[in-house]
């Protein structure tokens, strides 16, 4: 279910000792990741964007992959 | 009329007593004579000393006791009125002196110098401290800040906080994020004139705002 689209590529640069990163958990969507950062789900979004070198669909995300949380 | 005659023994005697009276006469002339002068090479010595003044102690003590040392010999041996001896041990008493204050000179010169290159390799080390210290904040900074505004830019498009933030929390998140960025410009710019010390200073003021920040809102960094 979920993909990445660049598997094991290098994070883009600008990523830094200040990049805010979650690791994918069972059960996890980019909805609840972002209800849980943000306090709303509706922003998904922002995280999606932050991450589409490793994601290519915001439905599509899979356990232990790490995510940008701008 | 008789006349009394001295005998040949008492001619003899008298004879001696006589030269023993010249000779002990020339002795304390010549003993008298040599008195002044080795007065005058003492004192001539104990100016020398005083010359080298109070820091020949401090730069040249061992010298300086070597001299004195000399000099209490002399003085013994003018007490003992040995003045001969005086004036004969004098010249090198009072070269030794003569040359402590050269001596003191040479070692207060070596010490000021190294003073002097102790001072300049703290200062070194000082400046290289703070332009190191300045590549670290110059590097960080900006992207802590850019952090911070990244996640109020969405934080604030939020409909509620996420459970772990408060409204107060988010409120001291802005303050401290806006005094970053005001400390920042204010490091740059005393950096571009130069004053990399009140740059350092005016970042490192920044760094504890924007930490500050971080904390608030839950973030961590490394």
């Amino acid at each position: 279910m979920a993909d990445s689209k660049l598997p094991g590529s290098p994070p883009p640069s600008g990523d830094d000792a200040y990049t805010q990163w979650y690791e994918v958990k069972a059960g996890d969507t980019l909805w609840k990741i972002a209800k849980e950062h943000y306090g709303d789900g509706n922003l998904y979004r922002d995280i999606f964007n932050a991450n589409t070198d490793v994601l290519s669909d915001p439905d599509k995300i899979k356990v232990g992959q790490r995510l940008r949380i701008p | 009329m008789s006349h009394i005659h001295p005998t040949p023994h008492a001619k003899t005697n008298f004879g001696a007593a006589l030269y023993l009276l010249v000779a002990l006469g020339i002795a304390l002339t010549g003993c008298s004579n040599q008195m002044e002068p080795a007065k005058k090479a003492i004192t001539e010595i104990e100016m020398a000393v005083a010359s080298a003044g109070p820091d020949a102690q401090r730069y040249v003590p061992e010298k300086l006791k070597a001299v004195n040392d000399q000099l209490s010999n002399l003085r013994a041996r003018f007490e003992q009125k040995d003045y001969a001896g005086v004036i004969s041990g004098a010249p090198s008493v009072l070269a030794s002196a003569q040359a402590l204050v050269a001596a003191k000179d040479a070692a207060m010169k070596e010490a000021s110098a190294k003073e002097a290159a102790e001072a300049a390799a703290r200062q070194a080390a000082d400046t290289q401290k703070l332009t190191t210290d300045w590549q670290t904040l110059s590097e960080d900074l900006p992207k802590q800040i850019a952090a911070l505004d990244s996640r109020l830019n969405v934080l604030a498009k939020s409909k509620n906080l996420p459970a772990n933030i408060t409204k107060d929390a988010l409120a001291s998140a802005k303050t401290d994020l806006a005094d970053a960025k005001s400390s920042w410009t204010a490091a740059t710019t005393a950096q571009s004139g130069g004053d990399t010390r009140n740059a350092v200073a005016a970042a490192q003021q920044a760094k504890q705002k924007a930490d500050a920040a971080m904390a608030s809102l839950a973030m961590t960094s490394g």
